[in-house]
């Protein structure tokens, strides 16, 4: 009987601990017909919410945890990022998905930063975050069956 | 990350190799800033063996054209593989960078 299944990851708020993610990632949809297009997809918006986490939450510092939660069942792959540091602006995950758009001419349309989100947002089917008992939970999920939704 | 650094008739040509993550960010950054500052602000980036490319690293990418634009410069990429390239696509990058398949294309549009 199909179910779903899960595992849970930890990793310190260090920059060099997310790549171990990528490996995860791609061992866990190498469980699904899901394209290596797709896949690519979903590393990048699992690295994204990570990154996130710790340049945001935790401000770059060392010695905490990023929890990465995945579930694989037969309908879709879900992964929730789960860190305990100052929460996000609900109200960027509603922003409309890049909303700059880049300019030769305009310097100020070349921001450095300000991507993550809207990067996730266009890999994954759904994004929620949500803010609870001192811990930040983004929750992202692709479906599996099917095309994506437009 | 692998950053290799060569000069064609007083073009800069930087290849990167291997995954450009958060971790990894600060000191490519330097060195290609460097690069351009050395130089005359005209440099083709070379992506083919960038596995991995993330948010950070498109900010090295921006960091980069925005010090080469200074210098009245220029900034192109090179053989983005289709998961760069998508990255790139997806933030609508495409749109201040030229990219190439050709290296020898690439150079001509930077002379």
């Amino acid at each position: 009987m199909a179910m779903t299944r899960t595992i849970s990851l930890a990793i310190e708020s260090r920059p060099e601990c997310i790549e171990l993610l990528g490996g995860a990632v791609n061992g866990l949809c190498g469980l699904t017909a899901l394209p290596p297009a797709d896949v690519a997809q979903i590393e990048l918006a699992v690295v994204e919410a990570v990154n996130n986490a710790v340049e945001h939450a935790y401000h770059g510092e060392p010695g905490h945890a990023v929890l990465v939660e995945f579930r694989l069942s037969p309908e879709a792959f879900s992964v929730s990022v789960r860190d305990r540091g100052d929460p996000m602006d609900p109200l960027q995950l509603t922003a409309p998905v890049a909303a700059v758009k880049p300019d030769r001419a305009d310097p100020e349309t070349w921001p450095l930063r300000g991507r993550g989100l809207s990067i996730i947002k266009s890999c994954m089917d759904s994004v929620e975050y949500h803010v609870g008992d001192g811990q930040n939970t983004l929750t992202m999920r692709r479906t599996l069956k099917g095309s994506r939704p437009a | 990350m692998v950053v290799t650094h060569r000069t064609v008739e007083g073009i800069d040509v930087i290849a990167l190799s291997g995954r450009l993550m958060m971790a990894d960010v600060a000191q490519v950054r330097q060195r290609l800033l460097d690069v351009v500052e050395k130089g005359g602000g005209k440099l083709a980036l070379d992506l083919a063996e960038v596995g991995f490319m993330d948010s950070s690293g498109l900010s090295v990418l921006v960091s980069v054209f925005k010090a080469a634009r200074l210098k009245n410069g220029e900034v192109v990429l090179l053989r983005p593989n289709p998961t760069v390239r998508s990255l790139i696509e997806l933030t609508r990058l495409q749109q201040i960078f030229s990219i190439f398949d050709e290296e020898a294309t690439a150079l001509a549009r930077l002379r």
